[in-house]
């Protein structure tokens, strides 16, 4: 066993120095590179992780102001069409209203108008009957007198 | 071309105070010196273990241990790197090693099932990966084997593949050996670990918990051996074609080598994960039968 060692040339110190610079090494990488290098990696991994649900999120956000703008625009839509439908009736019963009424007034001028011609008339009558009779009361003393 | 290389040779005299050369110079120099005996004898130079290439206080500094701290160094470097530039918008570096591992954090995730355990293990299971792929593919650089320095009146390399050490692929087994039983120990509970290798509900189980008991311990020995055995025989391969014919042969091996290289480091990490797995799942006990 002592030959077999010594023919590898196997040595307790230089066996530890190996250890020990292997040691160091591995102190070495851990602290220089894996751990900064992983840090960065978890950092970007986590940074993309955090883009991705943000652009997700606005997507929704997005989706969502589509879908309320969407439910305002037909709001307003069957609002206008009430309030033209609604005009539009007031519209008709103000027409026939102020139909009926230049009609009632229309035909309260046409009756007083009437009325005023009959009394005018009747005015007419009464005063050409009183004429009449002033000429026959005058005729008759006119006779009268040339009888005379 | 020699002398250009004995000019170099001097640089590094200077620069380290000791002898040192390059292997095509050594070999042709020894080929002059042949009589000298079978030592200086030019050829392939093949050794089992690291050499030691100067002693620091008593502690030997082998050519594979400089390779493993250059690699480790330039490890470090290169995560200084990554993290003085990381941004929440990546460059291609970054993007790169962001996608390395998320794909390794996420196959891990899929083995373990379960997220919160990959992120645990990923730092051991990277660390592995990295500094094996990156000890293998370094050690295809020139000058890896062929600087040589003097060494007690030797010359031996100045940098050997860190894996090429049976000390290195030692201790990576050992680590992911201890790994492996704490947490299997950790997530069960010792007594529902131990059950499975120590079982007495009949004498077939517990023949198969001994049998699992020894594979487990094996493990120290087939990781070691096997990232060892396959860089060292990738060496010798290469020293053997380069010896035959220098120019040319040894691209197509070296190509396979590098590959070689990044399959041992996925394997080493890939075998260490499964093995994790297998130790933090239930034993399958007496509802089975």
């Amino acid at each position: 066993m002592e030959s077999l060692l010594d023919a590898f040339g196997i040595d307790v110190k230089l066996l530890l120095a190996q250890l020990v610079n292997f040691g160091v090494l591995f102190v070495a990488l851990t602290w220089l590179l894996y751990k900064p290098v992983m840090k960065t990696l978890d950092e970007r991994a986590a940074k993309i992780a955090q883009g991705v649900e943000d652009a997700e999120t606005a997507s929704e956000k997005a989706a969502q102001a589509d879908e309320n703008a969407a439910k305002v625009v037909k709001g307003a839509e069957t609002e206008a069409e009430g309030i033209v439908s609604s005009a539009r009736d007031l519209a008709g019963t103000e027409k026939s209203r102020i139909m009926k009424e230049a009609e009632a007034r229309a035909a309260q001028v046409a009756a007083d108008a009437e009325a005023r011609a009959a009394e005018t008339a009747a005015k007419a009558l009464r005063d050409s009957e009183k004429e009449v009779a002033r000429l026959a009361v005058l005729a008759a003393e006119k006779v009268l007198r040339e009888s005379k | 071309m020699t002398g250009a290389l004995t000019h170099l040779g001097s640089f590094f005299n200077m620069l380290f105070s000791t002898n040192v050369a390059l292997a095509a110079a050594e070999a042709s120099e020894n080929a002059g010196h042949a009589a000298e005996g079978a030592e200086a004898a030019p050829g392939i130079h093949v050794v089992l273990k690291a050499e030691e290439v100067f002693n620091l206080a008593g502690f030997p500094i082998t050519n594979s241990l400089i390779m493993t701290v250059i690699t480790t160094v330039l490890l470090i470097a290169f995560a200084y790197t990554v993290r003085s530039k990381l941004a929440m918008i990546p460059g291609k570096l970054q993007a790169g090693v962001e996608l390395l591992f998320q794909g390794v954090l996420d196959y891990m995730a899929e083995t373990l099932e379960s997220k919160e355990l990959a992120r645990k293990f990923f730092p051991l299971i990277m660390t592995i990966f990295l500094f094996v792929l990156v000890a293998n593919q370094l050690a295809f650089l020139p000058g890896v084997g062929s600087i040589l320095v003097d060494h007690a009146g030797a010359m031996v390399p100045l940098l050997r593949a860190p894996a090429a050490d049976l000390n290195m692929t030692l201790a990576l087994a050992i680590i992911a050996f201890l790994v492996i039983e704490i947490t299997g120990v950790v997530v069960l509970g010792f007594f529902k670990y131990a059950g499975k290798y120590v079982n007495f509900s009949s004498p077939v189980n517990f023949v198969v918990g001994i049998i699992e008991l020894l594979s487990n311990i094996g493990r120290l020995i087939s990781f070691s051996f096997r990232l060892f055995g396959n860089v060292f025989a990738g060496e010798v391969m290469i020293a053997v074609a380069l010896f035959f014919v220098a120019y040319l042969l040894p691209v197509p091996l070296m190509a396979f080598e590098v590959f070689v290289a990044f399959i041992q480091a996925v394997v080493f990490a890939m075998l260490t994960l499964f093995f994790i797995k297998l130790s933090i799942m239930e034993p399958h006990g007496d509802e089975a039968h």
